[in-house]
């Protein structure tokens, strides 16, 4: 009973509303405007996961997703993204189980190692970029008509995903090296684990749902995985495999920068605030 | 300077509740008078519903909602979701909401158009094709789900939305809280649906501020989407730090103490909708032990 009451004092009753509205402003620009294949709609439910706790993490997800899918008037509201509040319960619960572990934790140290760590982040986030990007854009063009994107559109998305990924390479690089700080990889590590889970969660929902497809910028995938011969839940595990993962580092590292970014005097009032900011710097 | 740049967000935040509220914000007669009562008038001083459907208690209407939204998945495969779509199209009209739940379904159209393609040229296992265009062939099979999980997808969102299109969302929050949901939960929900608007109108007011200092928020895509980050940093810090403050302003409005809220506020409640919330729950109940032991089928 106390790790739960431990993990809802005030302040962080006062967050959660701020981070699902983050959650949802932020997941309405990049999905319904901008329509790239990634979601950036948990960076309210990682931010509160690290800061409070699995319980108020996993609550702050289910939340953002139903009051986003069945309370806001259109056009933010859209029901599409409520069945998705498993997903984001879990990715908060992760979130939490992260923050216990110190995984958003900053980690200063010397530029040998951080080199070292720069060139695992740069095969790690290459490779993956370089997947999501091979099979999204390659294949939807021969898929436009039955998808309903017309060319245009996809140079479009195209665009965006090219300055979403060099923006996160250069951040990448800046904490890297700039700032010698080794927690950035951590953060792109527990990222990748929560996109793989995330993904194993979300298959069957936008199988059952919505017949795999929900009208964002990744249904060309799912196009595509079912011209290959896939299965429906096969499909969509696969589409989420793509998307999950690359959206989940990115939307860790954006999380990772604002945590170390915050005051240590902010941080630490939190519930998991000592873990989160670790031993006192020189 | 500042009350000066303030005033017209804050009403233009006022016309979104107000159109958010369009179901319960007035007692006249015509749309375009209760439009304009619900821009000018603070929400809590008109707040008598008209018509049945409208005056029912909050927590029926979303008990009916979720009831529907859960049924539309287990009855069936065509009997189940045409049923609820004809009982939400129904009861939108009784509550003469018609229009707006057509403008929700529009919305749900680039889904549906989605589904629709998707299923029809790309089903899996499916050999009956209606005419071969070449490398497609749409098929029946695929074309039938299509349609299937269409009409499940619009039963359970226009349920859903028409809750939020008949009911204020402080009404429906008052009557949970004095049916007993903690006040924590009900400050989350509520002040959650307040900050995303807000947001909108401080990211909007920071796009402005970025633009005076000569920022390029408009033009080729790549020239917007340069602007992302000195958008959407400080609209991200600027919430964070007020969480600093809303958390002392809670603590110093007793927000802690031990004990329940007096909810002054009572919403209408009748015996009758006490028996349908309790009837619709068991049949949710029911149908959905039907469906998972495979002993209720439905064309």
């Amino acid at each position: 009973m106390e790790w739960i009451s431990k993990q809802f004092p005030t302040r962080v009753i006062a967050l959660m509303p701020v981070a699902i509205a983050i959650n949802i402003v932020l997941g309405a620009i990049v999905q319904q405007a901008l329509k790239l294949p990634i979601y950036l709609d948990s960076i309210g439910t990682i931010l509160v996961g690290v800061l409070a706790g699995p319980l108020a993490g996993a609550l702050t997800g289910i939340l953002a997703n139903l009051i986003w899918g069945y309370l806001l008037p259109a056009p933010i509201g859209t029901t599409t993204i409520g069945p998705f509040a498993i997903t984001a319960g879990v990715i908060g619960l992760l979130a939490g189980l992260w923050g216990y572990l110190g995984m958003f934790r900053s980690r200063r140290t010397d530029v040998g190692r951080t080199l070292v760590a720069a060139v695992v982040a740069l095969v790690l986030v290459g490779g993956l970029a370089y997947y999501t990007y091979s099979r999204a854009y390659a294949s939807a063009e021969n898929f436009q008509n039955a998808t309903g994107f017309d060319p245009a559109f996809i140079a479009r998305s195209q665009a965006f995903f090219f300055i979403v990924m060099i923006v996160f390479v250069v951040l990448i690089a800046w904490a890297l090296l700039l700032r010698r700080d080794l927690g950035a990889i951590f953060a792109l590590v527990a990222g990748l684990v929560t996109g793989i889970v995330a993904a194993i969660v979300s298959a069957p929902i936008a199988a059952v749902v919505f017949g795999g497809v929900t009208g964002s910028g990744t249904d060309a995938l799912v196009a595509a995985f079912r011209a290959a011969g896939s299965s429906l839940y096969e499909a969509t595990l696969k589409q989420g495999l793509l998307s999950d993962p690359l959206d989940k580092m990115v939307t860790s590292f954006v999380v990772f920068l604002i945590v170390t970014s915050l005051s240590r005097r902010y941080i630490a009032r939190f519930p998991n605030g000592e873990r989160m900011l670790g031993p006192e710097e020189e | 300077m500042g009350s000066g740049c303030l005033a017209p967000r804050r009403s233009r935040t006022a016309n979104r509740q107000g159109h958010a509220g369009i179901g319960s914000a007035s007692q006249h007669p015509s749309d375009e008078e209760s439009a304009v009562a619900a821009r000018t008038l603070p929400d809590y001083v008109l707040r008598v519903p008209t018509g049945h459907y409208r005056a029912l208690n909050p927590t029926t209407k979303l008990v009916i909602a979720v009831a529907e939204a859960a049924l539309a998945f287990v009855t069936g495969a065509w009997l189940g979701p045409v049923v609820i779509l004809a009982a939400v199209t129904a009861s939108a009209a009784w509550a003469g909401v018609l229009r707006q739940l057509g403008v929700v379904a529009a919305i749900t159209l680039p889904v549906v158009a989605s589904i629709m393609l998707v299923n029809t040229f790309l089903l899996p296992g499916a050999h009956d094709p209606i005419v071969q265009l070449g490398p497609f062939a749409p098929t029946w099979s695929g074309l039938a789900f299509g349609l299937q999980v269409t009409l499940r997808l619009l039963a359970m969102s226009l349920a859903l939305a028409l809750v939020y299109l008949t009911t204020h969302m402080d009404d429906l929050l008052a009557d949970l809280e004095r049916r007993g949901l903690g006040r924590r939960a009900i400050f989350v929900v509520g002040a959650a649906l307040q900050m995303v608007p807000r947001m909108v109108d401080r990211g909007s007011e920071i796009v402005d501020s970025q633009r005076a200092r000569g920022m390029a928020s408009e033009g080729r895509f790549w020239q917007r989407a340069r602007g992302v980050v000195p958008l959407v940093g400080p609209m991200i810090f600027s919430a964070l730090i007020e969480v600093e403050e809303q958390t002392m302003a809670l603590e110093a409005r007793a927000f802690t103490a031990a004990g329940r809220r007096t909810v002054l506020r009572r919403l209408p409640d009748s015996p009758r909708q006490r028996a349908l919330r309790w009837g619709l729950g068991l049949l949710t109940f029911v149908a959905i032990l039907g469906a998972t032991t495979h002993s209720l089928r439905l064309p």
